[in-house]
C-alpha cells in the first residue's frame, strides 16, 4: 500500500502548479477577477483560456505528443485534476472535444477525419457538444428517433436533442442518430460528427435551475451530414458509443476532489457561523454530522483511489467507476444541502444578498441538483452495479 | 499510488478462507452457540498452525514480526464464518499492549503463547451499571506487601470462560477520572475469582460477569505504569478498532454475497427477485456500504503501520463507519430473504446479532465521533 506520488508526478504537479501561477487570469487566484457574466463575452473568456491551455501544453494532456497531448500517465491525469480543482481553474470549454470525441477519432476515426478535426479540438477553435438524449430517450438512450435518411453522399436528419451542454458554444456535433427503423434498439444507430453552423441547425437555451445556462435544446430540421463525416460504420454506432465511454479513462476524479475541497470548506463554514454567539462547530449535533461527511468523503476518496488502483493494474477502467459516479454525486448532493441547513434561514439568500462568499454554497447546491442526472441517473447507475458487479438478472424489458 | 493488498497477503487470504470453508464456514458458530466449544478449539489450533496468531508478533517471541495491513486477510476471513472466540481481542488488543507496554518478563511469558495459538486473552473492562468511561472504573486494586488486592465486580467479559488471561481495568489511585486506572494481567483460573454467565443477544460470544473477592495479584503484573493504564488502553484500542473493522469487512462481505445469491435464486412473480429493483437497488446500497468500510479499514490500518499524522481520525472514523453499516446490511440482508430471513435456520440473524455486538464494544459509537472529532482538531 502507497499512497504516495512518485518525484516524477511530483515534479509534474509543481510545473503545473507555476504555469497556473503564471497563467491563470488576473486576480484569479486571489478571487478578485471579475469575469463577466454576459454569455457572449463569458464564451470568448472560456475559449481564449483553451487557447492558454493548449499554447502551454496544457489542454489535452493524455493525448499523443504528435496531435500536442503529453502523453500523461495516469497518474499524471490525477495529479492534473487535483491541481485544476485546487486553483478552482475556469471551465474546460471543449471537454466533449478532448476527453470523448477526440481519443474516439483516434482510435476509430477515418485519416480524414483526424487530419480534419484533431488539431482544432485542442486548441478550441472547434468546440464539440454531444448529441445523445431526446425529450424520448434518456436513460433510454437506444430510443432515439431522431433520424438520418441517405440522399446520395449526404444525409438528411430530422429530430429534437435535449439537454445539450455546450450546445450554444459548440461548432460541431457528436451525433446519434437513427439510420434504420427496423434493426433492434441498439442497433441502426450512427453517429456523425454533425456541423451545427447551418441552416438546418437551431439551438435554443433551457435555464437551469441554478439559474444558469449550460445546456440546450437542439433542434434538426433537413440538417445536412456527409458520408465522411460518420465514425465507424453506419448503423454500428452503439459500439462507437461504447468505445467512447471507454476513453473516460479517471471517471469521477475531478468531482471526487472538488468534493474533497468543498468538505474542508464546510468545515470553515461551521467554524465561521455563529448561533447564539456560539459558532455552529461547538455544536455537537453539528460535529456529529460533520464527522458523518468527513467519514463518507474520505470514504469516497479512497473508494476512488482502490479503484484507480484497479485501473492502473489492468489498464483499462471496469464497472465500479459507477460506484465512483453514484457515491460522489449523491454525496455531493448531501454536503451541500448541508451547507444550506448550516446557514439557517439565511440559507435561502442568493446571489448578491447570500451572506457568505458570492452565493458560492447557494449556486453549488442548486447546480448539484444536475450531477445525480447527467451522465447517467443514480438509478441507472444502481442498475448497472447490481448488473455488471453483483450479477443480478438484468431490467425487464433490456 | 497503489491501494491494495499486496498479493503475499491475498495469497495468505486464500489459505485462510480454504481452511475456514473447509471447516464449513458458520458451522463452528453454530456449534459454539450449542455450547460445543470442541471444534472451536480444533479451528483455533489450525488458524494458529497457518500462522495466523503468530503474525503481528516481534520475531524475537515467536512471532512473524509483521504489522496490522498483514493481519487484515485473517480478520476479514474470521468475521466472513462469525469465528467465536478472542482471536481479536487476543492478537488485536493483548498483543499490541504488551509489545508496547509490557516488560521483558511479560513478554517472555505471554508472546510466544499467544504466537502458537495456545493462549488467549480477554478484557474485563465495563462494570455493572457503568460504561466505558473513565470514571466508571471503580473496581478497587490496593497496594498491600508488594500486592494488590482487587475486590469488585466486572460485567459483560466477553468469553470469559475460553480465556487465559483477562486485562483487568483497575482503579489504584483517588486520580482524576482517567488517572489512577491501572491495566493488570490476570490468570483466568486465579483463586476467588467467581464467573456467572450472562445471556447475550449474539450467542456466538459468550459473556460473563467476574467476581474479585480479594483477589491477590503480584505487582508483575501491572502492564504498563501504576496509574496511567487509561492512556495505555487508548493506545491498544486504536490497534484494536483499526482491526475490528477489518473482521467487520469481512462480516458485511459476507452478508452481500448472501443477499446477492439468494436474489439470484429466489423466484417470485415467475422471475428472480433480483430483478426488482426495490431488491438490487437495496443490495447494491449495501455492496457501497461494504466497499466503504472496506477503503475505511484498510486505510486506518495503514495510517497505524505507517504512523500517519491522521491515525486517530482514520481509525474512528473507520471503526463509526464499519459498525453502523453493519447493523444497517445485516438488518437488509433479512428483508431480501423475506420470511426465511427471520428464522434461526439461515445465518442472516447471527449477522444482525453479531453487529449488535460490535456496534457499542469497548466504547460506544458516540464517543468514538467524539474522538474523531477531537482529532480533527474541532
Ligand atoms: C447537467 C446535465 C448535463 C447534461 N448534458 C448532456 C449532454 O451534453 N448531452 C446529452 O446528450 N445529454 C445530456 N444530459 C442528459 C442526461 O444524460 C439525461 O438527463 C439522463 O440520461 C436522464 O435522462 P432523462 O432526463 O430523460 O430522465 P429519464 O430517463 O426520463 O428518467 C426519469 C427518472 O426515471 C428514472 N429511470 C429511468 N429509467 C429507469 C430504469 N430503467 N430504472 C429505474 N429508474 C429509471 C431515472 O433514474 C429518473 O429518476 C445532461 C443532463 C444533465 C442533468
Amino acid at each position: 500500500m502507497d499512497f504516495s506520488f512518485t518525484t516524477k508526478e511530483e515534479k509534474f504537479r509543481l510545473e503545473l502548479r507555476a504555469w497556473l501561477e503564471e497563467n491563470l487570469p488576473e486576480g484569479w487566484l486571489e478571487g478578485t477577477s471579475n469575469v463577466s457574466k454576459d454569455e457572449g463575452e463569458y464564451a470568448v473568456f472560456l475559449r481564449n483560456w483553451q487557447r492558454k491551455l493548449y499554447e502551454g501544453g496544457w489542454a489535452a494532456i493524455a493525448w499523443p505528443k504528435k496531435y500536442g497531448g503529453r502523453e500523461a500517465t495516469l497518474m499524471e491525469e490525477i495529479v492534473y485534476q487535483q491541481e485544476m480543482v485546487r486553483v478552482k481553474a475556469p471551465a474546460l470549454v471543449n471537454y466533449v472535444g478532448i476527453h470523448m470525441v477526440g481519443p474516439t477519432l483516434m482510435q476509430i476515426g477515418t485519416d480524414e477525419q483526424k487530419s480534419k478535426y484533431i488539431q482544432k479540438i485542442i486548441t478550441g477553435e472547434e468546440v464539440w457538444c454531444q448529441g445523445y438524449s431526446e425529450p424520448n430517450a434518456g436513460s433510454d438512450l437506444s430510443a432515439i428517433q431522431t433520424s438520418a435518411v441517405k440522399d446520395g453522399d449526404r444525409w438528411i436528419i430530422n429530430g429534437q436533442k435535449v439537454w445539450t451542454s455546450f450546445g450554444h458554444l459548440a461548432d460541431r456535433c457528436f451525433l446519434l442518430a437513427r439510420t434504420n427503423r427496423f434493426d433492434k434498439k441498439h442497433k441502426g444507430i450512427t453517429v456523425f460528427l454533425l456541423d451545427m453552423n447551418q441552416p438546418g441547425v437551431e439551438t435554443r437555451p433551457i435555464i437551469q435551475m441554478d439559474g444558469q445556462h449550460d445546456f440546450n435544446e437542439v433542434y434538426l430540421n433537413d440538417a445536412i451530414a456527409y458520408d465522411a463525416e460518420i465514425v465507424g460504420e453506419v448503423d454500428e454506432g452503439w459500439k462507437v458509443t461504447i468505445a467512447l465511454l471507454m476513453h473516460e479513462r479517471t471517471g469521477i476524479g475531478a468531482q471526487v476532489f472538488t468534493l474533497e475541497q468543498q468538505f474542508k470548506e464546510l468545515v470553515a463554514l461551521a467554524k465561521e457561523l455563529k448561533e447564539d454567539d456560539m459558532p455552529l462547530m461547538d455544536n455537537p449535533l453539528v460535529r456529529h454530522t460533520m464527522v458523518d461527511l468527513y467519514t463518507r468523503t474520505r470514504g469516497s476518496l479512497l473508494n476512488y483511489y482502490r479503484n484507480l488502483t484497479k485501473t492502473l493494474k489492468n489498464g483499462h477502467p471496469g464497472a465500479e467507476g459507477s460506484m465512483d459516479k453514484l457515491m460522489v454525486s449523491e454525496l455531493t448532493k448531501e454536503l451541500l444541502s448541508q451547507s444550506i441547513s448550516l446557514q439557517g434561514h439565511k440559507g435561502v439568500l442568493w446571489k448578491e444578498d447570500a451572506i457568505s462568499s458570492n452565493s458560492y454554497w447557494q449556486d453549488n447546491y442548486l447546480y448539484s441538483f444536475g450531477q445525480t442526472i447527467g451522465g447517467g441517473t443514480s438509478e441507472i447507475q444502481k442498475n448497472t452495479i447490481g448488473e455488471r458487479i453483483l450479477g443480478l438478472p438484468k431490467d425487464m424489458g433490456r | 499510488m497503489d491501494f491494495s493488498l499486496n498479493q503475499e497477503q491475498e495469497m495468505f487470504r486464500g489459505y485462510v478462507r480454504k481452511y475456514l470453508d473447509g471447516a464449513g464456514q458458520t458451522k463452528t458458530a453454530r456449534a459454539y452457540i450449542e455450547g460445543e466449544n470442541e471444534s472451536l478449539r480444533t479451528l483455533l489450533s489450525g488458524l494458529a498452525e497457518l500462522g495466523c496468531s503468530s503474525i503481528n508478533i516481534s520475531e524475537d517471541h515467536g512471532g512473524m514480526g509483521l504489522g496490522p495491513l498483514d493481519l487484515i486477510p485473517v480478520l476479514e476471513e474470521t468475521g466472513r464464518s462469525l469465528l467465536p472466540g478472542l482471536f481479536l481481542e487476543t492478537n488485536a488488543l493483548a498483543v499490541p499492549l504488551i509489545e508496547k507496554f509490557g516488560t521483558e518478563v511479560q513478554k517472555d511469558r505471554y508472546l510466544a503463547e499467544i504466537a502458537a495459538g495456545r493462549k488467549t486473552f480477554s478484557l474485563a473492562w465495563l462494570e455493572p451499571g457503568g460504561s466505558y468511561g473513565p470514571s466508571d472504573i471503580n473496581l478497587e486494586a490496593k497496594s498491600l506487601n508488594g500486592q494488590l488486592i482487587l475486590s469488585g465486580v466486572k460485567s459483560m467479559v466477553p468469553d470469559a470462560g475460553l480465556a487465559d488471561h483477562y486485562i483487568v481495568l483497575v482503579r489504584t489511585g483517588k486520580g482524576k477520572r482517567n488517572d489512577g486506572i491501572t491495566l493488570l494481567i490476570v490468570d483466568r483460573n486465579e483463586t476467588n475469582i467467581t464467573m456467572e454467565s450472562q445471556k447475550n443477544i449474539d450467542e456466538t460470544r459468550h459473556l460473563a460477569a467476574l467476581s474479585f473477592h480479594d483477589v491477590e495479584i503480584p505487582m508483575g503484573q501491572v502492564l504498563g505504569s501504576m496509574h496511567q493504564g487509561w492512556d495505555a488502553l487508548q493506545e491498544g484500542l486504536l490497534s484494536f478498532n483499526a482491526a475490528l473493522s477489518a473482521v467487520i469487512v469481512g462480516c458485511m462481505e459476507k452478508v452481500v454475497e448472501m443477499a446477492a445469491e439468494y436474489a439470484k435464486i429466489r423466484e417470485q412473480f415467475g422471475q428472480p427477485i433480483g430483478r426488482f429493483q426495490a431488491i438490487k437497488h437495496r443490495i447494491v446500497d449495501m455492496k457501497m456500504d461494504l466497499e466503504t468500510a472496506r477503503s475505511l479499514a484498510y486505510y486506518a490500518n495503514w495510517a497505524l503501520e505507517s504512523g500517519a499524522e491522521d491515525r486517530v481520525q482514520a481509525v474512528s472514523c473507520a471503526r463509526i463507519f464499519a459498525t453502523k453499516a453493519f447493523v444497517r446490511i445485516s438488518s437488509d440482508n433479512i428483508q431480501v430473504h423475506g420470511g426465511i430471513g427471520f428464522t434461526e435456520e439461515i445465518d442472516c440473524h447471527l449477522f444482525v446479532k453479531r453487529a449488535r455486538f460490535y456496534e457499542n464494544y469497548l466504547g460506544s459509537t458516540e464517543q468514538y465521533y467524539k474522538q474523531a472529532a477531537t482529532a480533527l482538531g474541532w
